[in-house]
């Protein structure tokens, strides 16, 4: 259990530390407005600034779906096997 | 396995552990990830080892009094501290580099800002400056207040960082671990919540929430935070080993 916590851990705080940054880049206009939720403004994005907002979201689901997969989903796959095991037993 | 381990239960009586030391055979980790004990009782064993070496080291031929019952600086606490460092210092670097803070223009000086308010760590002793509706009013006194609400408010400061003053002196008992105490570590979280409660009241006009209720939250979820933790302690309680602190604290080197 404590592996499994560990991991959706990691994935949250690295997915996260990610989102942050390109959300930091593109998501936040103004150090006095909204912080990483604001509307992308960028004019003409380049093949870069694309790439970069696709990792934006990329991470920000990453953190999610992976964090709840260990915390969630895999505890409960692991539950029902149990008790599959047991009933069977 | 041992004599001591005909009993399944945990014993918290400070008799046998039915614990074997792991001496020469220290289990895989497959192994140790098989036992579903907890942490409590993964942190016995490995006090438990270092006394086992201790006590072998005792054993040598040519052992010298002195104190081995610790683990060498180097390398393990120099490796976990290098460790340690090398994180924070890349995140400084890592988000210095990538997100660099914006310089905004110098403040004013001669222009007084719309909204007054001290360094956010600061936002409780604020927010204790906003408890008037809690003055009271005596009915004595022809329903007057008995002092000015700023009063008050100075007042209520100086009843928290005098009792926080007084928690140094206080004789904490032998609790080492909050689930040893639930009723004292529910105090303590009570404690930390209203910390922040009473910040977010004192900044009541930027949260977008009915400042009523905000007032009512503010004394609300304090108690609502104790009485969780309360239960979940007295929950944890159950399997948690009572003689771990006493024998840890037991474990100096004789005289």
């Amino acid at each position: 259990m404590a592996d499994e916590f560990i991991k959706g851990f990691g994935i949250l705080m690295v997915g996260g530390l990610a989102w942050m940054t390109f959300a930091g880049w593109y998501r936040t206009p103004s150090f006095e407005e909204a912080q990483l939720t604001g509307e992308v403004t960028i004019e003409n994005p380049t093949v870069f600034d694309q790439i970069g907002l696709v990792l934006m979201d990329a991470f920000f689901w990453f953190a999610i779906i992976g964090a709840l997969t260990f915390w969630v989903v895999i505890p409960l796959i692991g539950e029902a096997r149990e008790y599959l095991d047991e009933r069977s037993a | 396995m041992s004599d001591n381990d005909t009993n399944d239960d945990v014993r918290t009586d400070g008799g046998g552990t039915g614990i074997v030391p792991p001496d020469d055979e220290t289990p895989t980790w497959s192994e140790r990830k098989q036992r579903t004990q907890g942490l409590s009782r993964l942190t016995y064993e490995y006090f438990e080892r270092s006394r086992r070496e201790d006590q072998d080291l005792r054993q040598e031929s040519d052992y010298v009094e002195r104190d081995v019952l610790a683990f060498p600086a180097w390398p393990h606490e120099m490796i976990r501290n290098l460790a340690l460092s090398a994180f924070f210092v890349g995140m400084i670097l890592f988000v210095s580099a990538a997100l660099p803070p914006e310089m905004p223009n110098p403040a004013n000086s001669s222009v007084t800002p719309a909204i007054i308010l001290p360094d956010w760590y600061l936002y409780w002793s604020f927010g204790l400056l906003k408890l008037g509706p809690l003055n009271p009013s005596l009915s004595i006194l022809g329903g007057q207040k008995i002092m000015a609400d700023r009063t008050y408010g100075v007042l209520a400061n100086v009843v928290v960082v005098g009792f926080v003053a007084i928690v140094p002196f206080l004789n904490k008992g032998s609790a080492r671990r909050p689930v040893e105490q639930p009723f004292w570590a529910a105090v303590g979280m009570s404690g930390v919540i209203f910390s922040l409660t009473i910040a977010a009241l004192s900044i009541k006009n930027l949260i977008p929430m009915d400042s009523h209720l905000l007032f009512d939250l503010t004394f609300l979820l304090p108690v609502v935070s104790a009485t969780i933790t309360y239960a979940v302690l007295k929950t944890m309680r159950e399997g948690y080993m009572f003689d771990l602190n006493r024998r840890y604290y037991r474990l100096r080197p004789p005289k």
